[in-house]
């Protein structure tokens, strides 16, 4: 900000203060991820950190859709299809080398996001969740029976990277935290209070002058961006691509990370995401209950604590501070 | 119009009158409480396995055990409406904000949680359900069908105009529809709007596990099985109208037989793709359905 910027009014001033607090806390957090290898080496271990990466993206790509536009999108892991599916069919097809392929994957599944976005504008609710998940399901069905193109069920061998399984863990915190400065400026930017606006009340956000159409749009289209660009890395790192991508109950989890971790708060999703998928790792060998805690969790956290894990630590916090 | 067409047409119909009993249910939450209701398909799995496992295990009669799958979801429908439902209406202002999100999200973790409970504690296999009679095939005229599939269609029609008859006339029925149009005049007019929810809750658990026991000889019961009805049951509703109860019938009827033309001439691949189509072209063109009152709230 520049000295000759007129001062943010007082509405402006809290929620770039919240914001940018929440920032602060996802860099730190991002910041232990990021030495977490100095005392970790089991490659299996690193690999649940990678996939927690992956679906750290996710969630932070549908919180911002969701938890900062009000807009329910049951369609995010589809949107990962989309992109898997981009790099791995220009690769399998046409020769185009990854990189390429993945830039492909996110304009592509932008630009399915941009249209289903523009698509859905007027629909709100249980009319908004169920048109996204059918398009989720019609999509997934398309992956899975068009067996010549994409070899169904079998799943699509994709072309790995030439590098170890370490450069694969700093390649996906380096767009993780890349995707988190994105989210932040525009957050922090008069768009975020636009978007936050349209979520708390669209009649009021269209009369106060915000061009909700535009805006509505814009966070469609982003947050199926990023969802494409981490489907299209975890196709490169898995090395493989199949329509379970695409199911449902993976955007069960994407959903149970954002609502455990706090929707519309910017660090919550993301330290959600890694708690959610480590923790389900461990609890798939204690006993493999995993996906019946998060379930519990997930209700428990809707009905009972509506901010999720951040809003309880912020709670401890002032607690700590009053004490 | 060939054999095969009849036989399509009456197999398609049968087919319908069991997305019916789903549908129903479906439709009545929303008309109550504006919600999409994502764990319905659960509320039919448990349906069957109360009565595959009581059948099976406990040797109780299928006459016995078909009621009790009402009573098990009829149960489950109260615990989801009491514990889950209430802050949708029970005066949290601050609720007000983000509540059609709340219904999501706990209604998609609670089927969630009941799917993978049941695959813990039972376990993922499939159970067969015991069939209401054993006669395999009944021959009538072209159609050929098993005696289970005609009695069970028979019941079904018996249930759907017994519900559709107790929402038109009965005394709860007509305080449900008041609560359906407006929340606030009803509660004005004193009616208890809490167990009208409730009541509606009940009856759609019940319906919901009382077509997953029914079908339970054909569907065998396994933790996912739900998932497939639910979808088409909100298609259903989608194109019948949501809130509207004749809507949701009509349309059960349309889509059994569309589906089953559809899987022969059209693609069997995508035949579960047919409705989704629908459903998306339902709500981005017309989102009161086909008998849906004309400029609802979308």
């Amino acid at each position: 900000m520049t000295q000759a910027s007129p001062a943010p009014a007082a509405g402006a001033q809290l929620t770039t203060t919240k914001t940018t607090v929440e920032f602060r806390a996802a860099l730190v957090a991002m910041a232990i991820v990021a030495l977490i290898p100095l005392g970790v080496s089991n490659p299996y271990w690193l690999g649940v950190l990678i996939v927690s990466m992956y679906f750290a993206i996710l969630a932070g790509g549908w919180n911002l859709l969701a938890g900062y536009t009000g807009q329910f999108s049951l369609a995010p892991a589809t949107f990962a299809m989309i992109g898997a599916y981009t790099t791995g069919l220009l690769g399998t097809y046409y020769n185009v080398p990854p990189l390429l392929g993945i830039a492909a994957a996110i304009v592509v599944s932008g630009l399915v996001g941009l249209v289903l976005g523009r698509a859905v504008l007027r629909l709100v609710g249980p009319y908004l969740a169920l048109t996204t998940l059918s398009f989720a399901e019609i999509m997934r069905l398309v992956a899975s029976n068009s067996i010549d193109i994409t070899r169904g069920d079998l799943g699509l061998g994709v072309a790995g990277l030439p590098i170890g399984r370490l450069a694969w863990y700093y390649l996906f915190l380096a767009v993780l935290v890349v995707l988190l400065i994105l989210f932040y400026l525009l957050l922090r930017s008069k768009a975020g209070l636009f978007l936050q606006a349209i979520r708390d009340d669209e009649v009021a956000a269209r009369r106060a002058g915000v061009d909700v159409v535009f805006w509505k749009t814009a966070a469609f289209t982003l947050s199926a961006a990023a969802s494409g660009l981490a489907g299209a890395l975890y196709a490169h790192f898995a090395e493989l691509v199949t329509p379970e991508l695409g199911l449902i109950a993976q955007t069960g989890l994407i959903l149970s990370m954002a609502v455990i971790g706090g929707m519309g708060t910017l660090a919550g999703p993301l330290v959600a995401a890694f708690l959610v998928y480590v923790l389900s790792e461990w609890l798939r060998d204690v006993g493999g209950y995993q996906l019946v805690v998060f379930a519990a969790l997930v209700v428990i956290f809707a009905r009972f604590f509506r901010e999720g894990l951040w809003g309880l630590a912020k709670a401890a916090v002032r607690r700590w501070r009053q004490a | 119009m060939s054999a095969i067409d009849v036989d399509l047409a009456v197999n398609g119909f049968i087919t319908g009158l069991f997305y019916a009993l789903m549908a129903v249910g479906l439709s009545l939450i929303f008309g109550i409480l504006k919600i999409v209701n994502f764990a319905h398909g659960e509320f039919y799995m448990v349906g069957a396995y109360a009565y595959t496992l009581v059948a099976l295990a406990l040797g109780v009669p299928v006459w016995v055990a078909l009621p009790f799958a009402f009573l098990v979801g009829a149960a489950l429908g109260w615990a989801t409406e009491r514990t889950l439902m209430r802050p949708l209406y029970a005066g949290y202002t601050s609720w007000g904000l983000m509540r059609d999100e709340y219904a999501v999200i706990v209604t998609f973790g609670l089927s969630l949680f009941l799917i993978n409970l049941v695959d813990k504690v039972i376990g993922p296999y499939a159970y067969r359900g015991p069939p209401l009679v054993e006669t395999s095939r009944v021959v009538l005229g072209p159609v050929l069908i098993s005696g289970h599939r005609l009695l069970a269609a028979g019941i079904a029609i018996a249930v759907i105009l017994a519900t559709a008859a107790l929402i038109k006339w009965s005394f709860w029925g007509q305080q449900i529809r008041a609560v359906s149009q407006n929340r606030l005049g009803a509660s004005l007019a004193g009616i208890d709007t809490a167990k009208a929810s409730a009541i509606v809750f009940m009856l759609s658990g019940g319906l919901a596990a009382f077509a997953g026991a029914l079908l339970s000889p054909v569907i065998n019961a396994s933790p996912d099985v739900g998932i497939f009805p639910a979808v088409k049951s909100y298609i259903i509703v989608v194109l019948g109208g949501m809130g509207s109860v004749p809507g949701a019938i009509v349309a059960s009827l349309l889509l059994g037989v569309i589906e089953s033309f559809g899987a022969v001439y059209l693609s069997y691949q995508y035949r579960d793709a047919f409705g989704l189509i629908l459903l998306m072209l339902f709500l981005l063109f017309r989102p009161q359905g086909l008998f849906g009152e004309k400029g609802r709230e979308v």
